[in-house]
């Protein structure tokens, strides 16, 4: 597989201390990635001031902002918090627009049961693109999507980061995305990852964990698709009711969390990136816990497929 | 007592960076940075970023108000620049509504800040089983900018400053209710900050006095009632000055900008008179002076040579 068919991006949750953030996405620079996405969560850092500091520290390496969710921020906030940057630090940054987890939402006091939810989010999406177009910043808007109306609605943006990794997942998303009018649109896929040279339980646990909320916050008519509903009935009645995702965990069963997660041994990582190339992907994003380290950065950096 | 600088979220990046490190560099104790509603640039992203550009001076928001952002939102972002700032960012907060709304955000800030698993349901706030993931245990001083003298006697019981704009002789009122306040505290806070902001204007000829003027119409055109009573300023005197604003603007207003009103609303002269101006209001018990638009003709000019003075003078 040829380096330019395929942009690699480490995915960064903004709970570490900035400063921790920042030295791993100088390494990241360092070991050639193409991007960093840092995380916009209730309960984390807010990512575009974590951006400015990323950005101070690196030079080229390109930063996405995201998932930032409409129901959290106006579109003015989200178009105002990238047109400073792009200002300060040149135009490397792309933003990543959609729900968001909804349990950290709720936890937020943001409601998210609005109908027809993609709806509001592609007219959110259209307000920022016009502030973009009025600053003269050309920065790309993708849409986080997993369900079915989701996909459909990224046909609007510049690009879809699906929130699967399993091929046969993957496939099925992209079917109901197309079909796609523009040329260079971007089919992505933001997934919890751990690819290792010597495996961590550690990171094989918050990997576990990372894949899990992925799965309970994905929309029904996905689990029913794949025949998962009835497996995570159990696990989704707990972390609804309030409980820590860390002890919901147990019960997701291990092939739902696999089917949400890039989990491979560092050696065994291309024919995997290829199996994506062969079905369209252009950008892959390796999410928690690939960043808990420079070492797993490292891990992962020396498995891509660098010229 | 301390001077600071404060520019405004509508000014070009450019010139936001260059003013703040001319603070900086000219030893401001702080930059605020005005929010501007219809500017592009968001707050809190812009004082991050002049945070990174600065190492020593502090950076504060004047104001926000708690409900332009979910509350979660203003924490995590505070948190953020109190870590980038490493202890330089400053949050203002501000709300023209009742206390409850400026004492809940206060106290969910520093909830929220201290670790706490918050829940918590009101008009204007509600979090459910919330924490933070990030590192706790900071706490971001909370400056509230309010008028109102129930928000203002509020702020000397809760937050950790006040920032008060109005005419001088308000400023004077407006300290003794914050005190009574503060009075109310179980422990007083010895690190409370009284923060004046006053239109200043470096005056090099007769003509810079139209800026001034101009500052001073387009001030009293928003200056509640309640804020010209406590000043002792007749409804009078202000009326006609608000109706040419609406009519005519902000040049026509200024010319009917009465000397007293000019004198009791700005501050404005020689690098030197001003500074000695501003100090003066520390006999009214103010920490810190803000030094605001319009500056001068010359805004470079008029900052390095306000910080001078200052220097000299202090």
């Amino acid at each position: 597989m040829e380096k330019a068919s395929i942009d690699f991006a480490v995915g960064l949750n903004a709970y570490e201390t900035v400063e921790e953030i920042v030295d791993k996405c100088v390494e990241a620079e360092r070991l050639g990635l193409d991007y960093i996405w840092i995380g916009d969560s209730p309960p984390h850092l807010y990512c575009p001031s974590v951006a400015a500091a990323v950005a101070s520290r690196t030079k080229k390496i390109r930063i996405g902002l995201g998932l930032l969710s409409p129901l959290l921020h106006t579109p003015d906030q989200i178009s105002g918090g990238i047109i400073p940057l792009i200002e300060a630090y040149g135009d490397r940054f792309e933003i990543c627009l959609g729900v968001g987890d909804r349990s950290q939402l709720l936890r937020a006091g943001v409601d998210t049961r609005l109908a027809k939810v993609w709806n509001y989010v592609l007219k959110a999406k259209r307000k920022i693109a016009r502030s973009f177009r009025a600053s003269g910043a050309a920065t790309k808007i993708w849409l986080g999507a997993q369900g079915p109306k989701m996909l459909a609605a990224s046909r609007s943006f510049d690009g879809v980061l699906m929130n699967y990794a399993s091929p046969r997942m993957i496939k099925w998303a992209i079917d109901k995305v197309k079909p796609v009018a523009r040329k260079d649109f971007d089919f992505g896929i933001y997934a919890p990852s751990y690819v290792y040279r010597k495996w961590s339980p550690q990171a094989y646990r918050l990997l576990r964990v990372a894949s899990a909320v992925v799965a309970l916050g994905a929309p029904r008519a996905v689990l029913d698709e794949f025949g998962f509903s009835k497996r995570l009935r159990r696990a989704k009645k707990e972390h609804e009711s309030g409980l820590r995702i860390e002890s919901v965990v147990k019960h997701v069963p291990a092939e739902v969390v696999d089917s949400f997660s890039i989990y491979t041994r560092s050696s065994r990582l291309r024919s995997y990136l290829s199996e994506l190339g062969d079905l369209g992907i252009s950008h892959i994003v390796f999410g928690f816990p690939q960043n808990l380290s420079k070492i797993t950065i490292r891990d992962l950096a020396s498995a891509l497929p660098f010229p | 007592m301390k001077l600071d600088l404060e520019i405004s979220s509508s000014s070009p990046l450019s010139v936001a960076i260059k003013f703040s490190k001319l603070a900086e560099r000219g030893s401001l104790n702080s930059v605020w940075i005005g929010e501007d509603l219809n500017a592009q640039r968001e707050i809190f992203t812009l004082a991050g970023i002049i945070m990174l550009e600065t190492s020593r001076v502090k950076v504060g928001i004047r104001v926000t108000s708690p409900l332009a952002r979910n509350i979660s939102t203003i924490a995590r972002a505070s948190a953020t620049l109190s870590q980038i700032g490493r202890g330089r960012f400053r949050l203002g907060l501000d709300a023209a509504r009742p206390n409850a709304l400026m004492r809940g955000a206060a106290t969910l800030l520093r909830r929220i800040w201290r670790g706490e698993t918050v829940t918590f349901t009101s008009d204007n706030f509600r979090l459910g089983n919330y924490y933070a993931r990030y590192k706790p245990g900071f706490a971001t001083p909370i400056y509230f900018g309010v008028r109102d003298k129930k928000l203002l006697e509020l702020a000397g019981e809760t937050a950790d400053g006040v920032i008060l704009s109005g005419p001088k002789r308000y400023i004077e009122k407006a300290v003794a209710i914050v005190n009574q306040g503060l009075r109310k505290r179980k422990r007083r806070g010895k690190s409370f900050r009284f923060i004046a902001s006053i239109p200043t204007v470096i005056v090099d000829k007769k003509s810079d006095l139209k800026m001034a003027r101009e500052a001073v119409a387009t001030v009293l055109a928003e200056t509640p009632k309640a804020v010209l009573e406590m000043a002792g300023i007749a409804q009078e005197m202000v009326k006609p000055i608000k109706a040419m604003m609406a009519e005519k603007g902000v040049n026509e207003a200024s010319r009917i900008v009465a000397e007293d009103l000019l004198r009791e609303v700005a501050i404005y002269g020689s690098p030197e008179a001003a500074a000695l101006d501003l100090r003066l209001l520390e006999k009214y018990g103010i920490d810190e002076a803000i030094f605001g638009s319009p500056y001068g003709r010359e805004p470079v000019k008029a900052i390095r040579e306000m910080a001078e003075a200052w220097r000299r003078l202090v």
